[in-house]
């Protein structure tokens, strides 16, 4: 018999709290879209577009909010409301305000996708992987 | 009033310190104290540009990007009793070449484009059309994203300007072809996560 395998010490795999960041297990088959990475962090939940400052009420604990991009008016609402899991815009990029506001919410935030809100449906499930700036079918 | 507790005014300020070009520019405090250097400043100006800062307010106050002559004290006016400081500066006409943002990081400049138009259109509405990632270091361009606004060459004369900045500074210019004009510098120590 050769000699056991040595065992590392250290733990095999990182806890997410040693990260500081809980991981999501994502199921990575399918990119749906994808866009610049403007707050790093992943997300899953559902699909929320907003298209009108009215309909920032429909958005739940955990849902992703699509829009086309984050005016002012969105950007308070999204100050005063962390239940957010995440957002995806159509346009923007990486140092507009919104981005900013998003990386101090600590909000993962994927910006420039041009089709999220034509190609995202309402209520469907989705993942973010903000860091490489990719939205996956879940 | 202490105007360094205004970022704003700050970031406009400390644009001299780096010997970066910008727009004539004066600020008012006091609307009846200043109301000489307006005058003054007005002369021969057909349309001015008129930005605001309030103390803990940094994002989204009022702008009049291009205000007739004749309306500018009226706006003014209107500003100051609400918190305002004025920013009274020269107006670049919005035919602007290319308008946008360089982010300093720790090893890299990101520098985001939109083409004609106020830069308020990028850092309010979104519209990017163009992002170019280079190397601190040496300027050679990384990554790329969107169509092309402005040549490698024109791009890395602009950061050669900026190369004295520290990471984490947001700088917002304007590119003409009469010139160049840098509006501000920010603090963006949110960019740091941006630093791989």
């Amino acid at each position: 018999m050769g000699e056991p395998q040595q065992k590392s010490l250290i733990f095999p795999l990182k806890p997410w709290f040693w990260t500081g960041v809980h991981k999501i297990k994502m199921k990575k088959e399918k990119i749906i879209l994808k866009g610049l990475p403007a707050s790093s962090g992943q997300a899953r939940g559902r699909v929320k577009i907003v298209n009108f400052l009215k309909e920032l009420g429909k958005l739940g604990k955990g849902d992703i909010m699509v829009a086309s991009f984050l005016p002012p008016d969105f950007i308070s609402f999204i100050k005063n409301n962390s239940r957010i899991a995440g957002i995806i815009t159509d346009k923007g990029g990486v140092t507009c305000h919104a981005a900013i506001v998003t990386r101090e919410l600590k909000i993962p935030y994927i910006a420039a996708t041009f089709y999220a809100t034509k190609k995202l449906k309402n209520n469907a499930e989705i993942a973010m992987d903000s860091k490489k700036g990719i939205v996956y079918e879940c | 009033m202490n105007a360094e507790e205004f970022k704003k005014i700050k970031g406009i300020k400390i644009l001299q310190k780096y010997n970066l070009p910008q727009p004539k520019t004066i600020f008012i405090f006091d609307f009846k104290k200043q109301e000489k250097e307006i005058d003054d400043f007005l002369k021969n100006k057909r349309i001015v540009t008129i930005r605001s800062d309030k103390r803990g307010q940094t994002d989204f106050c009022p702008l009049s990007v291009g205000c007739p002559k004749n309306k500018a004290k009226q706006q003014i006016k209107k500003l100051i009793p609400k918190g305002y400081v004025a920013i009274l500066q020269e107006y670049i006409p919005i035919r602007s070449r290319v308008s946008g943002n360089i982010l300093i990081l720790k090893n890299y400049i990101l520098v985001e484009l939109m083409g004609t138009g106020p830069l308020s259109l990028l850092n309010r509405e979104g519209k990017v059309e163009e992002q170019v990632k280079l190397k601190r270091g040496n300027l050679k361009e990384v990554e790329h994203f969107g169509k092309r606004l402005i040549s490698k060459k024109e791009l890395v004369k602009i950061l050669k300007l900026v190369k004295r900045v520290p990471a984490y500074k947001l700088l917002e210019f304007t590119l003409r072809s009469k010139g160049l004009y840098f509006w501000q510098m920010r603090d963006d120590k949110t960019a740091k996560e941006l630093d791989i």
